[in-house]
């Protein structure tokens, strides 16, 4: 199972912005801050969780990491994992209890990833209408 | 849900204790001797004023830096040791070392570091700080992060009693000081941001038993608020509660998950029998969340400290908006308000309104502005005691997903729990404040326990137009006007000493300890950058005839990362303005005790 996620997400990292046509992309953003329903939901799960207070309002990082630059370099599993357990010494929390966070795990991947990317240039978005 | 907010206090351990004198008496006895620095604020009245005249306006020039010691953490470092006798008390952040140093040896004589669950870091909204530790009787007092309340044998840091005085899984944890007063310690609670339901405790010092706790919020007996006989400030006259004052202010249960945590510097009058202190934030801060005035979050309150039944309460801060805790300490001083002699109360509150009250009854006498760039309300109406809110401003008529800009103060507030000091010789009160404006967005959340309940997204900033982002003031508590404005190019977040040698000093976050002269607060006479970011608090001691001053530095709390939060905005162009990415070309991490004394004649 965690194979296959390593799997999927290489794929995911691989295609980028860049996916073939069959591959769905991570996230589709439209002039720099409309994004898909499904990002949308990660923009929100961002704020309901209240990431802010350590990452930053723009994710440039406070207390906690900047994001856009962790993200770089974080593999999707490792993300997974980091929001799961925390890293409570660090002063990162375990969400694990949290639905909105556990079910929207993948959205919240995709919007903070396209932060990362430089493809979604400001930390609000809008949904694509 | 009501059990999960219902904590026992459990006495882990208990010692017998022969022959105990009142902790009221002996702690009385201490800070009755300026040599000592014996409660946080020196004194039970929080007026941070020193006795001690040998460093003064003509020598403070000449002052060196007599010792100095790493705590070894590094993260936020707030309030100061204790000093009683030969013996220093010092704290740190989090994992709340307590080291006990002898000053004749410079030895440290034991040290107790507890063993507390990494879990509640991240649950310190902000940083992992503490406020420091309390004396009496032979017995240290160590408010832990993990809401963990002990009771240390000062000459041996064994621990003689311990209790439990929140639930750390539901984000009650703990960084205030605690505070003895008669025979107990007053402790609090934080969780604000978590959905606690704040509440004020009072432990025996004895055996650490709970002698009452009384709930900011929810039905009368839990909030020990008597309908008939508790008073607060209602059309121009001091009057009875009435029955059911916090639940006819919420909405169906929210009161459960209300907030009005209570994490500040509390102060005790001994001929009131009354302790003081203020209740913070309603959660969630997306106001559209909670319809009601939210009572008695926002509120200073007094309590008599045998019983914890409430005097009288005064709300600041109806429905908030803008997390405008009321937290910040209440200092108790005999001044001259319109024309009388008043036992006053005086509360620089984040909202940024300073109020004087008479301390005897609650009543509402002085509320002004102590910053002007404060915009939220154009001022505090006298007969009801109710800011008058401007529109544009409130992000409850707003709304929702509503963006609303350029509110004043910014949620740090015109100045946070760094506390002021009252200098008795003039009258003025010398306020370390912030300012800072802010966007306030507020959003839905939904409450999980054990995870945040904020809902609002913030971004701060300097006031238009301006670059410094405090000023260190001089206030006068019954006009209601600053006397004198010195600016700093970061909010002060240092707790001020002054003293009988004519001194008001202050830290700042570039790290600097500064001494002005308290007639004239932009003279400054002593300037000392320290290896960290000042959010501390001044303090001073006497030993074997000289005289030191000192303060922790160590930069964080939401000082550090709070001004961070503005300084990127988002694509708007307005890019960095400046605060913590210049704080950053000053000072870094690092806890640690920077002590001053005159050279040697």
């Amino acid at each position: 199972m965690k194979c296959l996620r390593i799997i999927f997400t290489a794929m995911l990292f691989s295609c980028g912005l860049a996916c073939h046509a069959d591959e769905p992309p991570l996230y589709k953003v439209e002039d720099g801050y409309k994004v898909d329903a499904e990002t949308m939901k990660g923009f929100r799960t961002w704020r309901a969780a209240a990431c802010d207070r350590c990452h930053g309002a723009n994710q440039q990082g406070l207390v906690g990491p900047s994001l856009i630059e962790r993200l770089k370099t974080l593999t999707k599993d490792e993300f997974v994992t980091t929001v799961t357990e925390g890293r409570l010494v660090k002063g990162m929390p375990s969400f694990k209890t949290s639905n909105t966070v556990m079910s929207n795990i993948d959205h919240l991947y995709a919007y903070l990833k396209g932060r990362s990317d430089g493809a979604i240039t400001r930390s609000k978005v809008e949904e694509i209408k | 849900m009501r059990s999960k907010f219902c904590y026992l206090a459990v006495p882990l351990a208990l010692v017998a204790v022969t022959g105990i004198a009142q902790a009221n008496s002996d702690v009385e006895k201490n800070i009755a001797n300026p040599a000592n620095w014996a409660m946080q604020a020196g004194d039970m009245y929080n007026q941070r004023y020193s006795k001690l005249n040998q460093i003064n306006t003509g020598n403070v020039g000449k002052m060196q830096v007599a010792w100095t010691f790493s705590t070894g953490v590094l993260r936020g470092h707030e309030g100061s040791p204790l000093v009683i006798g030969d013996m220093m008390y010092l704290h740190s952040a989090f994992p709340n070392k307590v080291f006990a140093m002898d000053l004749n040896t410079q030895t440290i004589k034991w040290k107790y570091e507890p063993k507390q669950d990494p879990a509640v870091i991240p649950q310190m909204c902000c940083d992992t700080v503490n406020r420091g530790v309390a004396y009496a009787e032979g017995k240290v007092f160590l408010q832990q992060a993990d809401s963990t309340l002990v009771a240390l044998d000062a000459k041996s840091g064994k621990v003689i009693w311990s209790v439990k005085n929140g639930d750390p899984s539901l984000g009650a944890v703990n960084t205030n000081a605690p505070h003895v007063f008669k025979d107990k310690v007053i402790t609090g609670i934080s969780g604000g941001e978590w959905g606690v339901r704040g509440f004020l405790a009072a432990y025996n010092i004895r055996d650490g038993s709970l002698a009452w706790k009384g709930y900011s919020t929810g039905p009368d007996d839990e909030m020990l608020i008597d309908p008939n006989t508790t008073t607060t400030w209602k059309d121009g006259k001091v009057q009875p509660v009435g029955a059911d004052s916090s639940l006819s202010t919420w909405q169906e249960d929210q009161w459960k998950i209300g907030g009005g945590t209570t994490w500040g510097w509390y102060s005790y009058d001994k001929a009131q029998n009354m302790v003081y202190y203020g209740t913070g934030n309603p959660s969630t801060w997306n106001p559209a969340q909670r319809p009601g005035d939210n009572k008695w979050s926002m509120s200073i309150w007094a309590r008599d400290v045998d019983t914890g039944k409430v005097k009288w309460v005064y709300q600041m801060t109806p429905y908030d908006e803008w997390d405008f805790d009321g937290i910040n300490e209440m200092i108790l001083a005999d001044i001259n308000v319109k024309g009388k002699m008043t036992k006053a109360l005086v509360h620089f509150d984040r909202n940024g309104f300073g109020y004087t009250l008479d301390r005897t009854n609650g009543a509402l006498l002085v509320a002004q502005k102590y910053d002007p760039a404060v915009n939220w309300a154009t001022h505090v109406d006298m007969k009801s005691g109710r800011p008058q809110v401007v529109p544009k401003y409130s992000t409850a008529q707003n709304g929702p997903e509503k963006n609303t800009t350029g509110v004043c103060p910014a949620a740090l507030g015109s100045k946070d729990q760094q506390p002021a000091a009252f200098n008795p010789n003039n009258g003025m009160f010398y306020v370390p404040t912030n300012h800072v404006c802010m966007d306030y967005e507020p959003f839905a959340v939904e409450y999980v326990a054990g995870q945040p309940y904020v809902g609002a997204t913030l971004a701060m900033y300097p006031p238009p137009g301006e670059k410094n982002m405090g000023n260190f003031i001089v206030w006068d508590a019954n006009a209601g006007k600053i006397v004198q404005s010195k600016p700093e190019k970061f909010s002060v977040w240092s707790g001020v000493l002054t003293t009988a040698g004519g001194l008001a000093c202050y830290g700042t976050l570039e790290g600097y300890l500064k001494c002005v002269d308290a007639k004239n607060i932009n003279k400054e006479l002593f300037k000392f950058k320290t290896p960290s970011g000042i959010i501390g608090n001044v303090f001073t001691y006497q030993h074997k005839g000289q005289q030191f001053i000192g303060v922790y530095s160590g930069i964080g709390g939401w000082a550090g990362i709070g001004l961070a939060a503005g300084l990127e905005k988002d694509a708007d162009g307005l890019g960095a303005v400046g605060g913590y990415k210049e704080l950053a070309n000053y000072t870094d991490l690092g806890g640690s005790l920077t002590v001053f004394a005159l050279p040697p004649k």
